[in-house]
């Protein structure tokens, strides 16, 4: 049939390379003869990229990445638009004044408190990852006292952080 | 030290004995503290169902009860959804109403004489405690025991988890979630002994979540991609054969005994991906059959490249063709409105409307997980340190789950299990690796002795004595630390359930003009006039959210209720009860009604009524 056909007549043709050009692939012997029997192709040196799997910590900075993103309140940002802050006149000089944090609701943000309270949760979690790095053995003693320091700051900072704002958002928190 | 004259000798334990008993103590006091978190409103009121949903559930786990199963499952309901009626039996997910079934007739069996709504109130705690021993067995077999433990203590407590298993909440949601982790459980287990008897088991649990829930669509989709992400970074084995090929095909043929799923795992869009993958898996153990085969490995190389354009073109011909003739049906509204959040406000605005559907912000999600927010991305990155087929998993589940959380306030409750199970991962690893420093003892300074007395060797060791005591203080501080936080979080969790998790809708309570606390039950008594004061009948026309309760507990027959299959009677009914009077009136005579129900506010301020909506 058509490709045993073709092998021969391209075998016969292309003598010097027909070893290392032998193959199974129906595809490439139907173009071995239909353009490029009479096109010459063009010598080019272009290599096919080599696609390997990205390491661990990389899928996990970019993990930590969508975390900030969904925990913020993103999808409720893109959806309901809330103004990136709100205001409120205040009642004795007219003027108006920046509130921080939507009130009345606990399913309501506006959008820079939303990022804030991310950040404090993502920065919780990264100073738990650096005391573990702390506690690693195969490092110099500062390193690792800079990094239990660091980590055990990190996550006082943003627990106090985080009840701090939750106290301030619902008025009756804990009563 | 044992010495033979010690009076104390045959109550001593063995210390693989002493860690067994602490185990088991540990996990019956968080059994029945899962339980007894969930009855606050049993106690401030009284036993009874609350919301709208669980009502129609009561009423069919009641008709259940007395008229047994192949009545239950062939049932036409007149009663409702007047006049066309509802096929019951086939528009839901029997697996609630069926357990609550068996436990009141093995409650019987022993002679206990309890009122099938006891059952029902207690239904979603008992399961919620089953949870618990689950979340222990899962964590075991994802890391290990420690975490096991710590996973079982954080969901027995958890608000995401609470809030829709609260005594009273007698609700598909409530059984689903146990089975939700009960599948994965078996699965992930399956996967890591590659038997068959536990591929079975998930199957049957597979059966056990679709009979409960529609969101078993969720297993059915995460699955096939964890069984995608495992051949993508090269860990196909044929312990994932065995245990996704028999989930699979046992999993869709039990599917289809639930007669509302019928044959959409052959038929819908939302199930595709399932199929992909199976096929997937026949190529890839294809392809490994023929590797084995042949010696050559170019021959092979080009063999692989073809066969994989061959079944990749196939499978897309084949989803092309099914989707444009119409056999497989696209995905539906309430499912593509996760993927694309932007849908629903557009196109379907009765799945807009609902406040459990709106997109979540970050007071919520604070408000259901406290602390477990910084714990799940430090338990990722323990995952991500040790990687193994049962640690992808949770990662997936917990990243997928943690997205769709985000688009919808309702689905935090899918995300609850994962959010602790990794949360427990990292408490785990972070208390394990402080416990170990506290218990390093002077090993450092007896190496450094017998190696050599170099001085540099003595000074650093001289720096490692100091720093001993020094670290071991920190460890404790540290240790200290995570117990404070643990016990925050145990604080936040009770304070939650007590005040907002806790009020049974139907009965409402507020605050009076002396500061003494008010109990509306308003919604029961209407609901007893109608009972009592009406002809048996009489047909009753009102918004679709008391549809549920009406039929419960004022046994008569409603226009439309919280099914909303039909948007046009509901469409109608809104028609009649926003139109001028002369309009409306005719609106009603030509539904046939006889009264009408409509909830006003406004003599105690009551935000939520008729009226404004």
């Amino acid at each position: 049939m058509a490709p045993k056909v073709d092998t021969q007549s391209a075998g016969a043709v292309a003598a010097a390379d027909a070893s290392s050009q032998f193959s199974m692939d129906p595809v490439f012997h139907v173009l071995k003869v239909v353009p490029y029997s009479f096109l010459r192709p063009p010598r080019l040196r272009l290599k096919i990229p080599s696609v390997s799997l990205p390491s661990a910590m990389t899928v996990f900075s970019l993990v930590l990445l969508t975390y900030f993103m969904v925990v913020s309140g993103f999808v409720y940002d893109v959806i309901v638009e809330p103004p990136g802050i709100g205001s409120t006149q205040d009642p004795a000089t007219g003027a108006v004044r920046p509130v921080v944090f939507l009130p009345g609701r606990v399913n309501g943000q506006y959008i820079i408190e939303g990022l804030s309270s991310g950040f404090m949760f993502v920065l919780g979690g990264i100073g738990i990852v650096l005391l573990d790095l702390a506690l690693d053995k195969n490092r110099a003693r500062s390193v690792k006292v800079s990094y239990a320091i660091a980590g055990i700051s990190s996550v006082v900072i943003a627990y106090v952080m985080t009840t701090l704002f939750i106290r301030i958002k619902i008025p009756g928190y804990l009563r | 030290n044992s010495s033979t004259s010690d009076p104390l000798k045959p109550f001593k334990l063995k210390t693989k004995q002493q860690e067994l008993l602490i185990r088991v103590s540990i996990l019956c006091l968080v059994y029945i503290l899962a339980f007894i978190t969930r009855l606050f409103s049993v106690l401030r009121y009284e036993s009874m169902i609350h919301e709208f949903d669980p009502y129609f559930n009561y009423r069919t786990t009641l008709y259940l009860t007395q008229h047994g199963f192949y009545d239950f499952w062939n049932w036409f309901d007149y009663e409702s959804w007047y006049p066309l009626g509802r096929i019951v039996g086939g528009t839901l997910y029997p697996g609630l109403m069926v357990t609550a079934a068996l436990i009141y007739r093995l409650l019987h069996f022993l002679r206990f004489a309890v009122h099938i709504r006891e059952v029902c109130v207690l239904t979603a705690p008992f399961f919620a405690s089953n949870t618990t021993l689950v979340a222990y067995f899962f964590g075991k077999e994802i890391w290990d025991s420690g975490a096991g433990l710590v996973a079982a203590i954080l969901i027995a407590v958890c608000p995401g988890y609470i809030s829709r298993s609260v005594a009273g909440s007698y609700d598909n949601e409530g059984v689903a979630i146990f089975a939700l982790l009960f599948t994965f459980y078996l699965f992930v287990k399956a996967v890591n002994k590659g038997s068959l008897a536990w591929g079975l088991a998930s199957a049957f649990g597979y059966f056990y979540m679709v009979s409960a829930w529609g969101g078993y669509v969720f297993i059915i989709n995460l699955i096939p991609l964890y069984v995608l992400v495992l051949l993508i970074t090269g860990r196909y084995s044929m312990r994932l054969y065995v245990a996704y090929n028999c989930m699979y095909i046992l999993g869709m043929l039990l599917a289809m005994q639930i007669r509302f799923v019928g044959f959409q795992h052959v038929q819908s869009g939302e199930h595709m991906a399932a199929m992909g993958v199976f096929f997937l898996m026949q190529v890839f153990y294809f392809l490994d059959w023929v590797k084995h085969m042949l010696s050559d490995t170019k021959l092979f190389q080009e063999f692989l490249r073809i066969t994989v354009t061959c079944a990749v073109a196939a499978g897309g011909i084949a989803l092309g063709v099914g989707m444009a003739s119409g056999y497989i049906s696209p995905w539906t509204g309430r499912f593509y409105s996760l993927l694309d959040p932007t849908y629903a406000k557009d196109h379907i605005p009765i799945i807009a409307s609902v406040s459990e559907h709106q997109p979540t912000a970050w007071s919520s999600f604070m408000f259901d997980f406290h602390i477990l927010l910084f714990l799940f991305p430090a338990g990722l990155y323990f995952c991500f340190k040790r990687l193994s087929d049962a640690t992808i998993f949770i990662v997936m589940y917990g990243l997928t789950s943690m997205y769709f959380a985000g688009v919808m306030v309702r689905l935090i409750l899918v995300a609850t299990p994962a959010v602790c199970l990794i949360s427990a991962i990292a408490v785990s690893a972070t208390v394990k690796n402080l416990t170990v420093l506290l218990r390093s003892k002077n090993k450092v300074a007896q190496i450094g002795s017998t190696k050599g007395t170099s001085s540099a060797k003595a000074s650093s060791k001289a720096s490692l004595d100091q720093s001993q005591p020094f670290q071991k203080n920190g460890a404790m501080a540290l240790l200290f630390g995570a117990f404070y936080l643990l016990s925050r979080y145990a604080t936040h969790c009770t304070w939650v359930t007590s005040e907002a998790y806790s009020s049974p809708s139907i009965v409402l309570a507020a605050r009076g003009a002396h500061g003494n606390r008010v109990i509306f039950d308003d919604y029961r008594e209407a609901y007893f006039w109608l009972r009592q004061n009406t002809p048996p009948d009489a047909k009753v026309m009102s918004w679709w959210d008391y549809g549920y309760q009406i039929t419960a507990m004022g046994n008569r027959t409603v226009i439309v209720d919280n099914n909303t299959w039909n948007n046009t009677h509901i469409a109608t009914v809104g028609r009649a009860m926003s139109s001028y009077e002369d309009e409306a009136y005719e609106i009603i005579r030509s539904l046939d009604v006889d009264y009408v129900l409509v909830v006003f506010g406004g003599v105690t301020g009551y935000s939520s009524d008729d009226i404004n909506k």
